[in-house]
């Protein structure tokens, strides 16, 4: 068995011919969505997976590569991506809108562009879907209603226009809502009162207008997740608290960096987490308690969460998503809990199919060079649904313009 | 006599050295940088120790066959294979990776310190688009819990500088990672002072309502005008004038008297090659470019000229100046000659500055070039030093340099890795067996420290 910490030696011998749409994969290490592992050969014949086992033989024409790992792709959870072009080009960027209009109505799907030069950024680093999260501004904690999507580019991207509605609580919560927690608390519970008001006019309700009013209502009945983003301690006992009230909310806590101090509540009260393994300082006197060791707490506790990349740079961060679920393991999360996290877990809370590994089944699937979750790591191939999706990008072109060791000498416009 | 007179009544004020012309007609008086609020720094106590069964990246670029290191009074005195004891302390490193400390170029730890408070925002004075006079210490919160956990991912020596939203930003300042009450007991000594400049967007976005400049046209005449006053300033010093002593062009002078490094943040490859002529121009030099997310575009020109360039791995995009960021920056940057180095500008991202140099190396010979891990390391420890004018001190394990040393728990690539041991001058700062670890003020009192 192979011991998967360690990288392998890959190599890549290419067939003859120039098309093969046959791919043989020698002595992989096959990672499953729940983080499980063996290690098996793997033949695909025009993308579908004709044979699994060990010592098989290669049909002829297929590209064949050897020592490489096999695993479901990976979801982030939390993204920005395709709602935002350049963070700091306000006209780019569509992740905040302040209106009066609407709030929890405002669809990131109205927004998505699959063709965002990001998407296939991070494509090539192995994330194939994602949760895209719009954010709150001005005087409401209410960011709008996310989307999933799968990230292949395609104008079919779309999975799910209503896969989310967030807000925000705790420090940034509050702040929108005029002050304090206290306020931030009331414009939420005023707004799941409005969900269940009879309006005559469209502006009548306590703090929601009708159409965001009718748009939280599938998040009361527990349809749509409600993303929530808080870290301290007490925000996420409120939290909990209004689970005890509101007991069909299907709710995800963003951040969390203070889980660990309330790890078995979060568990029993079904409460989701998405953390962030790195977020190890006291960002703001929300985290006074953030600690390396938030993940192994909750794993432990049996609290059901994924791992992302949290910070400001969300979405140009998104590429490294398996570098985060990586230092978790670093720092002693079981490699399976870990890997799950950034798969299986997020796939199931947002309804994406990942795709069966077997024999039979059309290959969705990503071959790496080495464990995934090492950052040295990266992507030779993707199949989704038997496809093969592109691993170029604009940064690989950038990079092929400009590699020393090409011997491409014409000047660098006409490369 | 007049010459002596004014020689004298500087020295009191400026502290000027003077020396006397060839030919008897002409006296001038070297500029000399004044110093103040001088190190105190004084490493922790340490016993002579022998590093035994080690596997050794020493930072040089080559590869070694020396598997063992004695330290001895907080330098390194003896480095080989199977070396004796002699009397000092054995520590059998049973095969693991023993490597320099690792060095962070640009961290805004201590003057943005976490948490991120309104009060604790002490990194930009955006007052003045020149503010050549302030410096970085000065903003310097030595309780800043990030230094202990970036102590912990192996970081020894780092450099604070102020912000980039001016064109002079002011001086930075060389950090030894090491637990003090006062950023005097953290300055490196005698590592020169740095300034700080900023090319680009962020100049022109904060200052461009506020009086400029507005444009990357106004950023470069700003930079021109402050040369000029800061040659003039320093030839009057040279000429025995007098002038009354000014802060801001004291740091220009002591740029264009060479004792000041310029570390300039600059995104755009155009730029870099404007900066480079801007330096010619006034007779200084670029020591580093910061961030330099299209250094990868002229590599040649940063090695033709000696520049340096301190990158990201991985982060592009956040506005317009890095949209063109590649993965291959960093290795693309060291095959074309020049001197290239990681660094963080982040308090998350300082703590696994080996995992950003693993994902940049890797990507590199993904691409075609043949870097080695002893070579890929230049980037982590010896370049910076280089940069900051420390490298005779530290960044390599050589014998003489100071003994800052991390032993890893894995091969020090992997993401899995982690420091076991971290060594500063010799001194054990962190153990991650017995749980030795620093720990600021202001974690005290919370249930994690509980």
């Amino acid at each position: 068995m192979k011991h998967f910490l360690l990288a392998s030696a890959v190599s890549i011998l290419t067939a003859s011919s120039a098309f093969a749409q046959d791919m043989f994969l020698d002595d992989v290490a096959l990672l499953a969505a729940d983080g499980t592992n063996s290690v098996t050969d793997i033949q695909i014949r025009d993308g579908i997976i004709t044979a699994m086992a060990q010592d098989l033989v290669a049909v002829d024409g297929s590209t064949v590569m050897a020592g490489v790992f096999v695993s479901p792709p990976l979801v982030t959870a939390v993204s920005t991506l395709g709602i935002v072009d350049i963070g700091a080009e306000r006209d780019t960027n569509d992740t905040t809108a302040n209106t009066d209009l609407a709030s929890v109505s405002l669809r990131a799907a109205d927004s998505f562009n699959p063709h965002e030069v990001h998407i296939a950024n991070a494509r090539r680093r192995g994330v194939l879907y994602g949760a895209i999260v719009p954010n709150p501004t001005g005087d409401t904690i209410f960011g709008g209603t996310g989307l999933v999507a799968v990230l292949d580019g395609s104008d079919a991207s779309i999975l799910d226009d209503t896969g989310l509605v967030h807000i925000a609580l705790g420090e940034a919560g509050a702040r929108r809502a005029g002050g304090s927690r206290a306020a931030a608390m009331a414009q939420l519970r005023g707004a799941l009162d409005d969900v269940r008001r009879t309006f005559q006019t469209q502006g009548e309700g306590d703090v929601l207008r009708r159409r965001d009013a009718r748009a939280l209502r599938a998040v009361v009945a527990g349809r749509v997740p409600l993303m929530i983003s808080a870290s301290r301690a007490s925000d996420l006992l409120a939290i909990i608290a209004l689970k005890a009230d509101y007991a069909s909310l299907d709710i995800i806590v963003v951040g969390a960096e203070e889980a660990h101090l309330v790890a078995d509540e979060l568990a029993s009260a079904g409460i989701k987490v998405i953390v962030d393994p790195h977020e190890n300082l006291p960002d703001s006197f929300d985290s006074v308690n953030a600690s390396l060791d938030n993940v192994m707490v909750i794993d432990e506790a049996g609290v059901d969460y994924a791992i992302v990349g949290l910070s400001s740079f969300r979405t140009i961060k998104a590429g490294g998503l398996a570098q985060h679920a990586g230092n978790a393991v670093g720092n002693g999360l079981p490699f399976e809990a870990a890997f799950q996290a950034i798969t299986g877990t997020p796939a199931r809370w947002f309804g994406i199919d990942l795709g069966d590994i077997e024999v039979g089944q059309p290959a969705s699937l990503v071959v790496w060079d080495g464990n995934p979750l090492d950052a040295m790591s990266a992507p030779i191939a993707i199949y989704r649904n038997g496809e093969a999706l592109s691993l170029e990008s604009r940064m690989t072109a950038l990079r092929d313009r400009y590699n020393p060791a090409t011997d491409d000498d014409r000047p660098y416009k006409y490369r | 006599m007049k010459t002596l007179r004014t020689c004298l009544a500087l020295s009191a004020a400026l502290l000027v050295a003077c020396t006397a012309a060839d030919d008897g007609e002409k006296e001038t008086i070297a500029f000399e940088l004044p110093t103040a609020f001088p190190s105190t720094y004084e490493p922790m106590p340490s016993v002579a120790t022998l590093i035994t069964n080690a596997v050794i990246i020493d930072g040089t670029g080559e590869a070694t066959s020396a598997n063992s290191m004695l330290m001895t009074d907080g330098r390194i005195t003896a480095i080989g294979t199977d070396l004796s004891p002699n009397g000092a302390t054995v520590l059998d490193a049973g095969g693991r990776h023993v490597t320099p400390g690792i060095i962070d170029i640009h961290s805004h730890l201590g003057n943005y310190p976490t948490p991120s408070v309104n009060a604790h925002g002490d990194g930009n004075e955006v007052t003045s688009p020149i503010t050549s006079e302030v410096s970085a210490e000065h903003g310097v919160w030595p309780q800043d819990p990030g230094f202990d956990e970036a102590l912990q991912g192996g970081v020894t020596t780092l450099h604070i500088l102020p912000g980039s939203a001016n064109l002079f930003g002011g001086r930075g300042v060389t950090l030894r990672n090491a637990p003090s009450r006062t950023v005097q007991g953290m300055k490196f000594p005698n590592a020169p002072y740095t300034l700080k400049m900023a090319c680009g967007e962020n100049p022109k976005r904060v200052y461009g309502d506020r009086g400029g400049p507005g444009s990357r046209m106004g950023n470069i005449a700003g930079y021109r005008k402050n040369w000029i006053k800061a040659a003039e300033y320093k030839k009057k010093i040279e000429d025995g004038d007098e002038p009354t002593r000014d802060l801001q062009l004291e740091t220009l002078a002591g740029v264009l008297n060479g004792d000041i490094l310029i570390q300039m943040h600059c995104y755009r490859a155009d730029e870099m090659a404007q900066i480079i002529d801007l330096s010619k121009e006034f007779g200084y030099q670029v020591t580093t470019f910061h961030h330099a997310v299209e250094a990868y575009k002229i590599g040649d020109l940063l090695a033709e000229n000696g520049i340096c360039a301190a990158m990201w791995a991985d982060w592009y995009g956040f506005k317009m100046e890095s949209y063109d960021g590649i993965l291959e920056n960093i290795p693309f940057v060291h095959a074309a000659g020049a001197c290239a180095m990681i660094h963080s500008d982040d308090d998350k991202n300082i703590q696994r500055l080996n995992q950003e140099v693993a994902k940049a190396w890797a990507n590199g010979n993904r691409a075609g070039l043949d870097i080695s891990r002893d070579e890929a390391w230049t980037w982590l420890s010896t370049n910076p030093a280089k940069a900051l004018g420390i490298l005779d001190e530290t960044g390599t394990l050589e014998v003489g340099k100071r003994a800052d040393v991390v032993i890893w728990n894995g091969d020090p690539y992997s993401t899995f890795a982690r420091p076991d041991q971290v060594y500063m001058d010799g001194a054990l700062m962190f153990d991650r067996e017995s749980g030795l670890k620093p720990q600021s003020d202001f974690r005290l009192g919370t249930e994690l420290a509980r």
